[in-house]
């Protein structure tokens, strides 16, 4: 229940702004709804006319007239105009707000996850908070469509057939609607048989596409150890589990089409059968009879509508709720925190790091007691084994993380003191893993200096030795950099990276060497590019090239999350302590 | 389609079920006016007794029809679930018998889809068919005809209604079509530039990027509102149409009718029949329409898995292959390749260019080269994993295409550049080559690869269960074990493609020493980054885009290949000196 709350808050939170449109709908739905259920007591008086005016013409002497037929069939005609034009006009309405409000609800997502800090996306996988966009919004998007308004209208028409059946005949109005009850009972229950048979469907299903995905991607052992039987044989109960559980959940959701269709054909055999009945034994005016039959074949067909549309909505519905849910969840999630009012100016001293103490979860502290000192225009290399709290250091830098204790302090201010973007653009980062964007390449360059002029863009380029590349393309600067292209190989995405953080002009910089394997042309570039962008710059590395290692004015060695060493590579070496062995077994500084 | 038909007759019993259950749903949606048309006739005619026996018959039929559609819906999920499942057990046995060239021309994800999104739809489309394919032009035409049988001299305003209604759709799906296109390809770029977002998202937010990423999602999501507007007005115009058609075709009638009601006033009772078929037949040409829509997905599917149902079994050896071999006496004197060359399908210039060298039994041959110089090309192809496009690999005098491959994959052990393990226990995987190693021969094969310390450390040892995608194991641990598996087997012949890269520079030494010690008689092909882990191979090749273009020992390579020297000069730096 807490769950439809939710989802309701954020329906409502969306459909706010659009509250005259719906009014305007709403209006249009109830005199479309109204005319549409007068209609038919229009039909049946032309049908009385007509029966009245053969009466008349069989019996010698009558007078027969089509008049009062032909005014019925006009009101007829007439109403149901009305009705379609009611029904066009709020349908008109409600695409547009249910396009224009899910476009807004994507709009919102994508500016929400702006907000988020690096740990909420550190801790959710791309593929998730992907399928926010393309699965949960687009389940929602059907049901503002198909279901939200439609429980409106349907609503509407239920109603108000059961109005004007009253009007017309009560008892006739009691009979069409006897089976109701029993109908939407039995709707029910089979929907939500069907939602756990579903479930249990979906549970076997993925079981097996996890099986199927494994097994394939790891086709080739397969075929090395000769396993193909092996994996025929287990992946028979699987498949036979997703075929048990599919045929229940299949039989179940696919009944109630025909069930509905089935209570329908019922219903208007009670309403033929008791209305003729009625006509005949309560010695009623045949004219009137046989209009009054006609009358109720019509309403209960359309009477039975709204019953069969609102249960087929559902699973949507339940969909949708589902997708609002875990929408709503993200724009609940804690926000970057960004209090600070202190602009940061050029870099005049240092950045000096004083016991710093972190951890991503309480119970496991990464870093303990961090102290760093780096003056302006040094350069610092951080080496130590896999885990030893490198990268983090430079997730704390930048502010994608706050620290736990201890202090980070920039020119004397603390870091947390900074508005964040002010920090942001004096400190640039350079990853391991270089991310481009499906722009051109000039837009990469640029990308964190939209207005930079070609010159300043040529310029960063030729830093980063990527120019000469760029001028062989025959679009040159405007080539697209795309994802699945392999115009760029990694070292030129690498080499991309490095203009683009050159352009920024930062203080401070931050680099997390590249360990991919290139070719020793690349590399050689890469090597230069970094010098290039370090060169007169204060910086960060998290070093892997020896030769980079040795360039560094001040070597600090993290190990479990301490600072075990520091000092110069001479210092360090003569130290004979961990640096030193190190360099001498030629561990991998990974 | 002929696919389809051969998994669906095992099921001939239950599809006349299901289809005679649909047809009698069908038949007693029709029939039920043609008994109001009675019931009416008897009104005017004060027939009591004819209502109450129509009336039982009006109920009765109400009632074969619900069974019937219970019927028909229970042996329609029935024989499409069953269908399905035959047919992806038929795709799965297929594709275990492709060769990895053939898994890899498709992509191992594209398969997964195949095997599961698309005979999802199959079954979907096996389903609708039971369901609906037959009842829907069953209810039309029925309906059709009746409608003109109960009113012949109104034939015109039935065929006039439904060809407004057909020419009007095709108006507005016209209209539609050309956002359909336009739709999917701003939802991609939707994607896309969501997907970038959340990859970059250090970048955008060191960069200060937030606002125009924004702009830029803002602008492709305001031009998807645009069209989705215009979409929805569309379909919103359509229902209404075609309301407005039939119920113009109604007043029609009625006008029509009351022209010549004088002369047969028996028409009276008919009206309502009428209208009811006429309302009959704009129901059938909207499922129609849905399911014209929905078939056309599920045979789109079809195709696709009747592609690789059609495709050829490649094989590797010659039909003839013979017997099973002796894997004590494989491998004795050498290997010997000559003139190999490879091209992947569809690549115009091969990876490998003829290739020849010679191997002799216990030996270790190394292989260097910078990315993309085709080495790991040429350990898939000594695998026998990939298939020569020329040339001939012979063992031990015997080309190696009289030996079977499942054999050959007996006694040849590789271990590939990405480490693979299933999900199970660390036993499971570690028996995939050699199922009936004993505890002694993995305990072994652990402490050989270096594993022995983690998986000691875990209280259930060998028992323990690797996660998907091997989530709880490190890089470097994978590595480990999927060396470990390739050594249970004792091969013959151990092929490692750059097997030790995540493994530090220690253990990676004494991974080293074990296969020297206690496999010294495994011939052993050893392909590596790092020329300190082939530095003392008996024989180097060094590969240079596809060509070899050096061979000898470390020495000799140093004395006289440009590249080797090129490449030991690049990682000296690294320190490849000292080791």
């Amino acid at each position: 229940m807490n769950k439809l709350k939710e989802a309701i808050a954020y329906f409502i939170n969306y459909l706010k702004p659009y509250w005259k449109g719906l009014l305007v709908a709403a209006v249009f739905v109830l005199a479309g709804t109204y005319a549409q259920i007068k209609a038919p007591l229009y039909l049946g008086d032309a049908i009385s006319a007509l029966t009245k005016y053969v009466t008349a013409a069989l019996t010698p002497g009558g007078h027969a007239s089509l008049n009062d037929f032909y005014q019925a069939l006009l009101a007829m005609v007439l109403f149901y105009l009305l009705s379609e034009i009611g029904l066009v006009l709020s349908g008109l309405v409600i695409s547009r707000v249910s396009s224009d409000s899910v476009g807004q609800m994507r709009l919102g997502l994508f500016s929400n996850l702006q907000k988020k800090t690096i740990r909420y996306f550190d801790s959710h996988q791309d593929g998730k908070i992907l399928s926010l966009f393309t699965s949960d919004l687009d389940n929602v998007f059907n049901a503002m469509n198909s279901a939200v308004f439609q429980i409106f209208s349907q609503g509407v028409l239920f109603l108000g057939i059961i109005w004007m059946m009253m009007e017309k005949s009560l008892t006739m109005a009691l009979v069409t609607m006897a089976l109701s009850p029993l109908a939407i009972l039995v709707a029910l229950l089979i929907v939500n048989k069907a939602r756990k048979q579903i479930e249990q469907q979906q549970q076997a299903t993925g079981d097996l596409n996890g099986y199927i995905n494994e097994q394939l991607s790891g086709q080739a052992v397969l075929l090395a150890e000769g396993q193909q039987r092996a994996s025929i044989d287990a992946f028979a109960p699987y498949n036979d589990k997703v075929r048990q559980a599919s045929q229940k959940g299949q039989f179940y959701s696919g009944l109630l089409s025909p069930l509905m269709q089935g209570f329908s054909l019922l219903n208007l055999a009670i309403v033929i059968f008791f209305g003729s009945w009625l006509v005949l034994h309560n010695g009623m005016d045949k004219a009137a009879g046989l209009s009054l039959i006609v009358v109720f074949v019509t309403y209960s067909q359309q009477y039975f509508q709204p019953i069969s549309q609102l249960t087929a909505i559902y699973n949507p519905l339940q969909l949708a709720i589902t997708g609002a849910n875990r929408i709503r969840d993200v724009e609940q999630k804690p926000n970057e925190v960004n209090d600070g009012k202190k602009v940061a100016g050029p870099l005049k001293d240092g950045v000096v790091l004083s016991h710093v103490d972190f951890a991503y979860q309480p119970e496991r502290p990464i870093l303990k007691d961090v102290s760093i000192d780096v003056k302006k225009g040094q350069m610092v290399a951080l080496v130590g084994p896999t885990g030893s709290g490198k990268t983090t250091v430079m997730n704390l830098l930048n502010r994608f993380y706050d620290l736990t204790a201890g202090e980070i302090t920039y020119d004397g201010t603390s870091l947390a003191d900074f508005d964040l973007r002010s920090l942001r653009s004096r400190v640039g980062i350079v990853l391991q893993e270089s991310v481009v964007f499906s722009k051109s390449i000039r837009d990469n360059i640029a990308y964190g200096k939209p207005d930079a002029s070609q010159e300043e863009v040529e310029e960063a380029a030729k830093q980063a030795n990527i120019h000469d590349f760029i001028m062989t393309l025959p679009q040159g600067y405007e080539t697209m950099v795309t994802g699945a292209d392999n115009l760029f190989s990694t070292g030129q995405k690498q080499l991309l990276s490095i203009a683009r953080t050159i352009l920024t002009n930062p203080d401070l910089l931050i680099l997390d060497e590249a360990t991919a394997n290139v070719d020793t042309v690349t590399e050689e570039k890469i090597q230069r590019a970094m010098e290039n962008v370090m060169k007169d710059r204060t910086s960060f590395v998290i070093a892997h090239r020896l030769k980079t290692i040795l360039s560094a004015d001040q070597i600090v060695v993290l190990k479990d999350g301490r600072v075990i060493e520091k000092g110069s590579h001479d210092q360090l070496i003569a130290q004979k302590g961990f640096y030193a062995e190190l360099y001498y077994n030629q561990m991998v500084f990974d | 389609m002929g696919l389809l038909l051969t998994y669906a007759k095992p099921y001939w019993k239950k599809i006349i079920v299901a289809v005679l259950s649909v047809t009698l749903l069908a038949a007693s949606t029709l029939a039920q006016p043609q008994f109001l048309e009675k019931m009416m006739t008897a009104i005017i005619q004060d027939q009591s007794d004819v209502i109450l026996k129509n009336g039982v018959f009006l109920l009765a039929l109400a009632f074969v029809g619900i069974a019937a559609g219970i019927t028909g819906t229970y042996y329609a999920s029935q024989v499409s679930q069953g269908v399905a499942a035959d047919i992806r057990r038929a795709e799965y046995e297929k594709i275990q018998a492709f060769s990895l060239q053939q898994v890899q021309s498709y992509s191992s994800a594209n398969l997964v889809v195949r095997l599961t999104n698309d005979i999802n739809q199959v079954q979907q489309l096996v389903m609708q068919m039971l369901q609906m394919v037959l009842r829907v032009p069953m209810m039309f035409l029925g309906a059709i005809i009746l409608a003109i049988w109960t009113l012949p001299s109104l034939w015109w305003v039935v065929l006039l209604m439904i060809a407004l209604i057909v020419l009007s759709s095709k108006r507005i799906f016209s209209m539609m079509g050309g956002y359909f296109g336009k739709i999917q390809q701003l939802i991609d770029q939707n994607n896309t530039l969501a997907q970038e977002n959340l990859a970059g998202v250090r970048v955008v937010k060191s960069f200060n990027q937030q606002g125009q990423e924004e702009a830029s999602f803002a602008d492709n999501t305001n031009e998807l509102t645009a069209v989705n507007r215009r979409i929805g007005y569309l379909f919103n115009l359509m229902f209404p149409i075609f309301m407005l058609i039939s119920y113009a075709a109604i007043a029609a009638a009625l006008l029509f009718i009351s022209t010549s009601i004088k002369e047969a006033p028996d028409q009276l009772a008919k009206i309502t029949p009428f209208i009811t078929y006429l309302n009959q037949i704009l129901m059938a040409l909207l499922m129609l329409g849905m399911i014209s829509t929905f078939a056309s997905r599920g045979f789109v599917s079809l195709k696709r898995i009747g592609s690789v149902m059609a495709e050829e079994t490649a094989r590797l050896d010659k039909e003839a292959a013979g017997q099973p071999i002796d894997k004590a006496a494989f491998l004795t004197k050498g290997l010997r390749v000559e003139k190999l060359s490879f091209t992947y399908p569809k690549a115009k210039e091969p990876v490998l260019k003829d290739l020849s060298f010679e191997l002799a039994a216990g030996q270790t041959l190394g292989i260097v080269g910078s990315t993309g110089s085709g080495k790991s090309t040429l350990a898939l192809l000594l695998a026998r994993l990939y298939q020569p496009t020329a040339g001939t690999m012979t063992i031990d005098g015997e080309d190696v295409q009289n030996i079977q491959a499942s054999d050959w994959h007996q006694a040849v052990g590789i271990v590939m550049q990405k480490p693979v393990l299933f999900s199970g226990s660390i036993e499971k995987n570690l028996r995939m080559g050699n199922p009936d190693a004993s505890q002694e021969e993995l305990a072994a094969a652990v402490r050989a690869a270096q594993a022995e310390d983690f998986v000691q450390a875990y209280p259930d040892g060998l028992a323990h269960e690797i996660s998907e995608r091997s989530a709880n194991l490190s890089g470097g641990q994978k590595q480990r074990l999927s060396l470990a598996r390739a050594l249970v087997k004792k091969p013959r012949l151990l092929i490692l493609d750059d097997a030790t890269s995540a493994l530090d520079a220690r253990s990676e030494k004494r991974v080293q020493e074990v296969l020297e010690k206690d496999f010294s008689k495994t011939t052993k092909v050893i392909i590596a980054e790092k020329i300190a882990s082939i530095i003392h191979a008996n024989q180097i090749l060094v590969l240079d885009e596809g060509r070899i273009v050096g061979v000898g020992s470390h020495q000799d390579l140093l004395d006289q290949s440009p590249i080797y020297q090129e490449i030991y000069a690049s990682q000296k730096g690294k320190g490849a000196d000292h080791e």
